[in-house]
């Protein structure tokens, strides 16, 4: 930051000043923010991803589809108010009422619409997942970082770490770290988190590899620069775009591993998850006995949310590698 | 005997990008009899490589040739798959750029010399024993042991590499060989050994050689006849001779100043460029006695598979104030090795002394932080020692920030660059380094060392990865950094043509010892240790075709 001159001394966001370089004459050096033209040029970038995403016919689907799903899960108070959920109040509903105006996904074992537990569902299905993905992000960058810059023993040992939990069977991890906490929602985020970084550590560590031996990574040490400043102004953003795209992908595994979890009763039973849904429409052998919509429904929008993340995940790699533009 | 000739050849190649079509070869007409030696010269971009692969059809598809080229009489667009297939290897064959990534990792390089051979058997090498006779005379004719026809590609060197590529494009007897830029990056020593090779094999066997480089000398010294090619453009064609020693064209003349003769007074001290660095202060400087950096007994070793090998041996160096010293050596030499350790970068051997201006080198991280604003290295390659993510303003302003030095950031940037002499430095400020040239990346390296205001600039083959032209532009800029800064530098490099251009001293290097040490004048002019005559005697000549003639 240069405040060389009182009127640079306080800088604003909004500077109504033109263009700096308009302003300068040749010979004496203009007092320009040069952090400002960074973010400029930085914001000019996402503004072009913007676009290259938005003539992505796929990815918009997905995510309008995305959108959705997100609004009825905010709004599932406001649309279908809690008691509808409630089996005292449903006596005068018919049970296993096939798809109609009347009951438009149908009705349960019990007489509650499928589109009420659908729209709660999604509550908890979408924020275990994206909860899950976030801290298995965060744990898989970290370790894969570490793993990829330190070298000798420090490294080793992570490297074993990852290698430990790669090996785990994770759905059994799942299970057991389910049943030994607490029930509840952070219960199965925790599971679903723990267990699945470890792959994106191997991810992330072998891109760290590679950029570690470009020679701007050797420049930066010779210009003086010690560790923190590698990891977090070379390997973290090198890294970052590939973490955000195996994110989308990651938050479909999530979701279907909530479901897997819940579905075998090891979910908070007290929520309402798509899960949960499927499970029960199992304990009542809905599929065999031609209940059809109760099996179909929470399975559908599992498909539909797991299929928009993914076609979101498959833009945002293709932004980041336009190598894969045209395949 | 087969005839290569180019009839007013154009070449398109049509691109849905924003830049439209991009025409690489405008109208070029050349002529390569039968048994003839014909050298293109040209820097990159000059579609050189472009004109060569139109003979053998090898260009891709989006690529739109107008005129005709016809080899043996014959117009190459109107061969059959089956016929190009034919000429291509029996008739003709090429040595590629970058051989050494040519070649299959995986497989013995015997064995990829017999796959040649089975793909065009002509009906002379029909079974798997005479193949494999025939390969192990090709390694003989290229002066390879027969035992490196089981080696795998990695175990080769640099020029073993390129001679297997040689032996692969004579495999079946062609009667033009297409060589492009076959000795780039090779030392000098190697690339002797390569070129008086190729030389010898066109006068025994009458073959025909094609062959492109960038370097006029490489190519005078084996080729009869020289065209120049700029902007997809025949510049000059002539004798070689001629083209050389007596050049028409201005471009010409620039090429061949770019590599100067050494000896020639003319080039000492003064790079020959069309924008010269401009030197500001009225009395530059020039060297003093003030040793600025100093190493004694230095040695380094690696671990390898073999055992402990030593990289640098008992080096005794000193870098005075304002002195500008030529590290010269063959690849493998240990200068990179060297130049590491003196940045502190590389651990040394116990009793090794490293010293900055009289005070031993630190160890402590902090201590080496701020020694390092004082010392700043400039890597060989341009293009890969600038974040591709980050622009201009950030790759400068990087040390600046890893120092800690936040006053007067922006002015900070806007001088180192205009010292490395990229004007309008607000021009480029914002620029990633993808939009820039070679030259243009080398300066930003540079400005982003020159912004810490350091005392010594280390830079390793600061010019190896540029075109001739970039060459002269960049080495004046290291004579006016030492003459208006009274900066001192250390310039590794494999080539002698640098040191006489820009530098005061010379050390040369050989097996990580240095033979031979001095001013340059005295050194270059009378060269007193065998290995710095052999590596001046292998630096090749201006016309004269000196390698052919020497054979």
């Amino acid at each position: 930051m240069s405040a060389n001159t009182p009127a640079e001394a306080a800088p604003g966001p909004s500077s109504n000043e033109p263009n700096p370089r308009g302003s300068e004459t040749r010979g004496s050096i203009p007092v320009v923010d040069g952090a400002k033209l960074v973010r400029e040029r930085r914001l000019n970038n996402a503004k072009k991803n913007w676009a290259l995403f938005r003539s992505d016919v796929p990815a918009l689907i997905g995510a309008v589809v995305l959108l959705f799903f997100i609004v009825i899960a905010i709004a599932a108070p406001l649309i279908a108010p809690a008691s509808m959920l409630d089996v005292t109040k449903q006596l005068d509903v018919p049970r296993y009422a096939p798809p109609s105006l009347d009951h438009p996904l149908g009705t349960d074992d019990l007489g509650r619409e499928l589109w009420v537990r659908i729209l709660w569902g999604a509550r908890v299905s979408i924020l275990v997942g994206v909860a899950a993905t976030v801290m298995s992000m965060i744990i898989g960058t970290i370790m894969g970082l570490a793993a990829g810059h330190f070298t000798g023993l420090f490294g080793g040992v992570i490297m074993r770490i990852v290698d430990f939990f790669i090996v785990l069977p994770s759905l059994l991890l799942a299970i057991v770290l389910s049943s030994v906490l607490e029930r509840g929602v952070f219960t199965i985020v925790v599971a679903i988190g723990l267990t699945s970084w470890a792959s994106t550590a191997r991810i992330v560590r072998s891109q760290t590899l590679s950029v570690e031996s470009r020679l701007y990574i050797e420049r930066a040490r010779i210009l003086g620069a010690g560790h923190s400043h590698i990891l977090f102004r070379h390997l973290l953003p090198a890294v970052m775009p590939l973490v955000l795209a195996n994110t989308t992908l990651t938050v479909g595994g999530a979701i279907i591993a909530e479901s897997t979890l819940s579905f075998l009763g090891l979910g908070d039973t007290s929520k309402e998850s798509w899960g949960t849904i499927l499970k029960n429409s199992m304990d009542v052998s809905a599929a065999t006995s031609g209940y059809w919509w109760y099996v179909l429904t929470p399975g559908v929008a599992i498909l539909l949310v797991v299929l928009a993340f993914t076609m979101v995940g498959r833009a945002f790699e293709a932004i980041i590698n336009p190598a894969l533009r045209s395949r | 005997m087969t005839d290569l000739q180019f009839e007013n050849v154009s070449i398109t190649y049509r691109s849905s990008s924003d830049r439209g079509d991009v025409v690489a070869v405008e109208d070029v007409s050349l002529d390569l009899p039968a048994g003839a030696t014909l050298g293109i010269a040209g820097e990159s971009g000059s579609g050189k490589s472009t004109l060569i692969m139109s003979a053998l059809r090898l260009l891709p598809k989006s690529a739109r040739l107008d005129g005709r080229v016809l080899l043996g009489g014959q117009d190459i667009r109107e061969l059959s798959f089956g016929q190009i297939r034919a000429v291509r290897w029996a008739q003709a064959s090429i040595v590629f750029q970058g051989a050494l990534h040519s070649l299959n990792p995986v497989r013995e390089v015997g064995q990829q010399i017999i796959e040649a051979l089975e793909h065009h058997s002509k009906g002379t090498w029909t079974t798997p024993q005479k193949r494999r006779d025939r390969m192990f005379e090709l390694l003989a004719e290229v002066n390879l042991e027969a035992s490196k026809s089981s080696a795998y590609p990695h175990e080769l060197s640099g020029g073993q590499k390129q001679r297997i590529m040689i032996a692969m494009a004579l495999a079946c007897e062609p009667d033009i060989i297409i060589a492009d830029e076959p000795t780039t990056a090779l030392d000098v020593i190697v690339q002797k050994q390569i070129l008086s090779g190729l030389a010898r094999l066109v006068a025994e066997r009458g073959i025909s050689l094609l062959m492109i480089s960038h370097d006029l000398a490489v190519l005078s010294a084996v080729c009869a006849k020289l065209a120049i090619m700029r902007h997809g453009r025949l510049v000059e064609y002539g004798p070689s001779d001629e083209v050389c020693l007596s050049p028409q064209e201005d471009y010409t003349k620039q090429l061949a100043g770019a590599f100067p003769q050494i000896g020639d007074p003319e080039s000492r001290l003064n790079p020959r460029t069309l924008k010269p660095a401009e030197v500001v202060r009225a009395e530059p400087f020039t060297m003093t006695d003030e040793v600025v950096l100093e190493a004694k007994d230095l040695s380094v070793s690696f671990d390898t598979r073999r055992g402990r090998e030593r990289a640098v041996r008992g080096v005794d160096l000193q870098l005075r104030k304002a002195e500008i010293l030529a590290v010269v050596g063959q690849s493998g030499s240990g200068k990179t090795t060297l130049a590491r350790s003196l940045l502190g970068l590389q651990e040394v051997e116990a009793g090794s002394q490293l010293s900055f201006a009289g005070k031993a080198l630190p160890k402590k991280a902090k201590e080496l932080r701020a020694f390092r604003q004082k010392v700043q290295m400039i890597l060989q390659d341009p293009a890969g020692s600038l974040n591709p993510k980050r622009s201009v303003y950030e790759a400068v302003v990087e040390g600046l920030k890893v120092q800690g030095i936040k006053d007067r950031e922006y002015e900070r940037v806007i001088g180192a660059l205009e010292a490395a002499e990229l004007t309008p430095a607000e021009d480029y400020l914002e620029s990633i380094p993808q939009e820039l040239s070679g030259g243009q990346r080398q300066r930003v390296v540079i400005a982003g060392a020159l912004a810490l205001d350091p005392q010594v600039l280390i830079a390793d083959e600061p010019v190896a990865s540029l075109d001739a032209s970039v060459r002269g532009e960049i080495l004046s800029l290291f004579l006016a950094l030492k003459k208006n800064f009274g900066m001192s530098a250390l310039i590794i490099t494999h080539d002698l043509g640098l040191a006489w251009n820009i530098a005061d001293t010379v050390a040369v290097m050989k097996r990580g010892e240095i033979v031979e040490y001095g001013e340059v004048d005295r050194v270059l002019s009378d060269p007193q240790h065998e290995y710095t005559q052999e590596l001046l005697a292998a630096v090749p000549r201006l016309g004269s075709q000196s390698l052919v003639r020497n054979e």
